[in-house]
Order: C-alpha cells, then structure tokens, then sequence
C-alpha cells in the first residue's frame, strides 16, 4: 500500500516481499521475490560471504527492477537460490 | 475409538469443605485446591472465588479457561502428556462439567518485553456489552487467581499456571465420579455410509516455533515446524490439546475451545447422519516463505485426498500471514476436486469498512465469517473487580500506559476480551447490508 501511495506521488518503488502473491494482490508495479517473511533481504542461515551475496542480489534486482518498464504487477526473481 | 462423554451440568458452585455434586449445585473444597496449587513453589499465593453470570463484575489477569473433565473408564487421563504421562486418550468414558469453567487467572510481567512472545492477560465481563461479546459470561466461572514468584521465565510460568488450573478442573470433576450423569453422548466415528458424502476438518494452528511454547500444544507438545497430521476428535474431548497460558489474546482459542470446537462437535453430531466424518487434520501454518506456504497446503490438502474427503471445512487460528496458507489450503483442496468451505473471524476495521480478509483466491467460492475482530468495545464500569490486576494495560507494549480496570474501557479491538474473537463459529451470527 505505501508503494502505491509512493507511485502516486511519481517514484517508481521496487518492493521487496516474501509474501510476493499479497504484494500482486494489491497491485504493486514492481514485485522482487525477497527471502523470508522475517529477512525479506538476505538469509541469516548462510554463512557470512553467502549472505552477502544473496543481499547484493536482491538488491541489484531492485535496482533493475526499477529501470524496467512494466504494465502492471510484474515480479523480479533474484537469480541466486531463493526458496519459492 | 469409542467415547462417551457423560454431562453434569452446573448452575451453582459453592465454596465449602468437601467436593461434592448434586442437582446441578456443586460444592468445593477451596482449602484443599489452593493447598494442592501451592505445593509449586513458583506459586506465591492462590485463590479461589466464585462470580455469577449477570452479576456486575470484570474478571483481569485472564491466562486460560479450561472445562473440568475427567476420565472415569478407559486408557489415559485428562490432560495428556501435561497431567500425567502420554498415553492415547480418547476412549471409554470421561465425565464433564458443562455451565461452568475454572478461569485462570495470574500476575506475570514476563521477560520477553515486545513481539510476539510477550505475555498477554485478557478481561471478561459478566453482565452488559462486555458479556456480550464473549460466550463464556454464559459460563459461572470458578476463578483461580495467582501470583507468581518473581522473575520467572515464560516456560516456568506456563508451566505452572497450567499446571494449577488444570489440576483444579480434573480435581473437582472428580466430584462426579460414581453419580448419575444428567446425559451422555456417545462419540464413535467407526461406522461409515457409503451413501454419505466424505468430509474433513481442516485446522489451521498458527504457531511460534522459536518461541519456548510455540501457542498450540498435541499431548503437551507444542507444536512447531511440522508437515500436517491427522487427529481424532475424541483426543480433543479428552483434552489432549492446550494452549500457552502466558498469552491470552481475545482471537486465539483456548483450552476450552478445544475441548469444545463447535465445527469438530457438529461434525460428529452429523456423522452417520448427512455426512461421513473422516477426520480431523491439523495443519501447522504461518510459514515464513511463500515456498512454504504452498507446501503445508498441499500437504493438508493431499491428506485429505487420502483420507476419501469429497467435502473440506477449513478453519485457523492466529493472524497476520498465516493466513495465506489457509486461503492456500482452500485453493489445493478446490483443485483436488474437494467442495470446501472457509470458517473465519474477518477484520474490516473499526467500521467495517476496510478489506475483511488479509488475501484471497478465486477458489474460495464459500467462505462463512464469524464476525469482526475489529470492532471497538465500549466497557461500562463495574461494581466488582475479581483478578490479579487493578489496573490493566489497554494496549501490550512495554510502557503502556495503564487504566483502571473499574472504570469504563473503550477497547479498540476485541483482542483484550476473552473469547471476544468467535473463531470457530461457537455463536449465532447474523449479517445486515447496508
């Protein structure tokens, strides 16, 4: 909901969800697969330099996320193994 | 399995010195009870009263509500894997004291400060729009009123706050033990009519698995990460699921609820009749990831392919993204080909206005709600306060600020009111659009 409001007012937002589905559900434009419902943006679990690697990821997707021209929700997978 | 479930009920409860019970009137020994709650020595102090229904009092410090039961015939005791040892329960006969409850009640600050572990107390009113709002001003309450020795953690707090109120519900049911029930209910699920259509239960639990009691306990086990499983309806009249009796929050069920789930009761009442009962199967749900969301749904859903279900009734407990796996289950039991109904509290906000559900699936064709969480309750005052607490908090955070539990409260939801969530369709509703 905040990403809408923010899309109103001209930024584009790139949301990263675990819950992806509910994030479609409301009709956020630009959807990122994020990791779990409690660590959206990495994974705890893995070892330290993993980890980062998984964060740098899901941020570079974001960030091409946001460059990219969509019509509509359109979910952006981080290509490293994210569950789901 | 066969079980029967002979009903005494009761109008009156007297403190006195002896347990007793006789037409509907039963008599305790109050002495004796609080003694035998004091032998924990993490119970400082105990007691019991006795509130009637309609009469103008609040009771504070709510932890847990609980149906006294005991099994007079058959393997196994009340309260399995807490009481006594895990022993399969749900066979021969077990006693019941219906119109009543023991309310228990404690003092507890807890150590978890904030989230989802900190501990919760809820109220009941016994007369006015507080009574209302919860089924059990229906009940005369035996209130059991604690306070604890300082510093416990949350384990040793559940751990005897349970322990307390469910020694004191077999204790006293064990006053019927050799009378004549009012009636008795035959529970026994073996005989099926093909002619009949095949439907299951679906329970969805909400559960915390990282915290010391995740929320829902089988046998005193509380249950965390777990695929779904199949459970018998009779385990349940035999008590065989608890709750954590630190965190009493008006939309999760209680003791009593299990004892008591209306779906599960109607579904056996109906057995043999409209329908064929094939089972119960409880689903822990509120996976962190999507994955496993869809997972625990088509796991439940692939269970009850297995168990011959042509008909699903699918209900839950808790809140938040844990619903995404229950409208999940509904839509792997539809696309099985399994006709399934959706049981569930909506939210709508304080007018009713805002979106009810959380998430939804176009399989969910029929869904029956059981009322809003989210309408505010105004609480008049009330002449008598019985509880640990004098003031209570309105809202659960550290700091909060605190209110006079005499006084009128206005509760923004009907998280603070025991039973103030009908989760399970216990009560009539009707619905008018505007």
């Amino acid at each position: 909901m905040i990403s809408k409001e923010l899309e109103k007012a001209g930024l584009p937002v790139a949301i990263v969800s675990a819950m992806y589905p509910v994030a479609e559900q409301v009709r956020a434009n630009r959807i990122v697969k994020g990791v779990s419902i409690p660590h959206p943006c990495g994974d705890p679990s893995l070892p330290p330099d993993l980890d980062a690697r998984l964060r740098r990821e899901i941020v570079e997707t974001a960030l091409k996320a946001l460059e990219a021209e969509v019509k509509g929700p359109t979910l952006f997978s981080p290509s490293m193994a994210v569950s789901g | 399995m066969r079980l029967e479930l002979a009903d005494f009920p009761v109008s009156e409860i007297r403190l006195g010195r002896s347990f007793r019970y006789e037409n509907g009137a039963l008599e305790i020994d109050a002495a004796h009870l609080e003694a035998m709650i004091l032998r924990d020595g993490r119970i400082r102090e105990a007691s019991l009263t006795v509130v009637r229904p309609g009469e103008h009092a609040r009771i504070t410090g709510i932890r847990d509500v609980v149906e006294p039961r005991v099994k007079v015939n058959g393997a196994g005791q009340v309260f399995p894997g807490i009481l006594g040892p895990v022993e399969s329960v749900g066979d021969g006969r077990t006693h019941r004291l219906s119109g009543m409850a023991v309310v228990a009640t404690s003092a507890y600050e807890g150590t978890v400060r904030a989230g989802l572990g900190v501990q919760r107390s809820a109220l009941l009113d016994l007369w006015g729009p507080g009574a209302e709002a919860s089924k059990f001003s229906a009940l005369v309450p035996l209130v059991l009123v604690m306070r604890l020795r300082e510093g416990l953690s949350e384990l040793d707090a559940h751990t005897a706050i349970q322990g307390a109120e469910f020694q004191v519900a077999r204790r006293i049911a064990e006053a019927t033990i050799g009378i004549a029930p009012a009636s008795v209910e035959v529970f026994d699920l073996t005989v099926k009519r093909p002619e009949l259509p095949n439907v299951v239960l679906v329970q969805g639990c909400l559960t915390d698995d990282h915290h010391v009691h995740s929320g829902v306990s089988y046998y005193g086990l509380p249950i965390r990460e777990s695929l779904a499983t199949v459970v018998h309806p009779n385990e349940l009249l035999d008590c065989a699921m608890a709750v954590n009796a630190t965190r009493c929050i008006g939309y999760f069920p209680i003791t009593w609820d299990w004892q008591n789930h209306p779906l599960m009761l109607t579904l056996c009442r109906d057995h043999g009749r409209r329908l064929n009962f094939c089972g119960m199967i409880l689903q822990r749900i509120r996976y962190e990831t999507f994955h496993g969301k869809e997972v625990i749904a088509q796991n439940a859903a692939q269970l009850a392919v297995t168990l011959g279900a042509e008909g699903a009734l699918v209900t839950w407990l808790g809140s938040g993204n844990a619903f995404v796996d229950v409208m999940l289950t509904v839509r792997a039991c539809e696309q099985r080909g399994i006709k399934t109904v959706l049981v569930t509290y909506e939210y709508g906000g304080k007018d009713g206005v805002d979106s009810p559900l959380l998430y939804y699936v176009p399989e969910a064709n029929a869904v029956v709600s059981t009322g809003s969480r989210d309408r505010w309750l105004e609480l008049p005052e009330v002449e008598r306060i019985v509880g640990p607490y004098e003031q209570v908090k309105i809202l659960s955070y550290p700091g909060a600020p605190v209110a006079e539990a005499k006084g009128p409260l206005t509760l923004d939801a009907r998280d603070m009111v025991v039973g103030g969530v009908d989760n399970w369709g216990k009560e009539s509703w009707i619905c008018t659009a505007y």
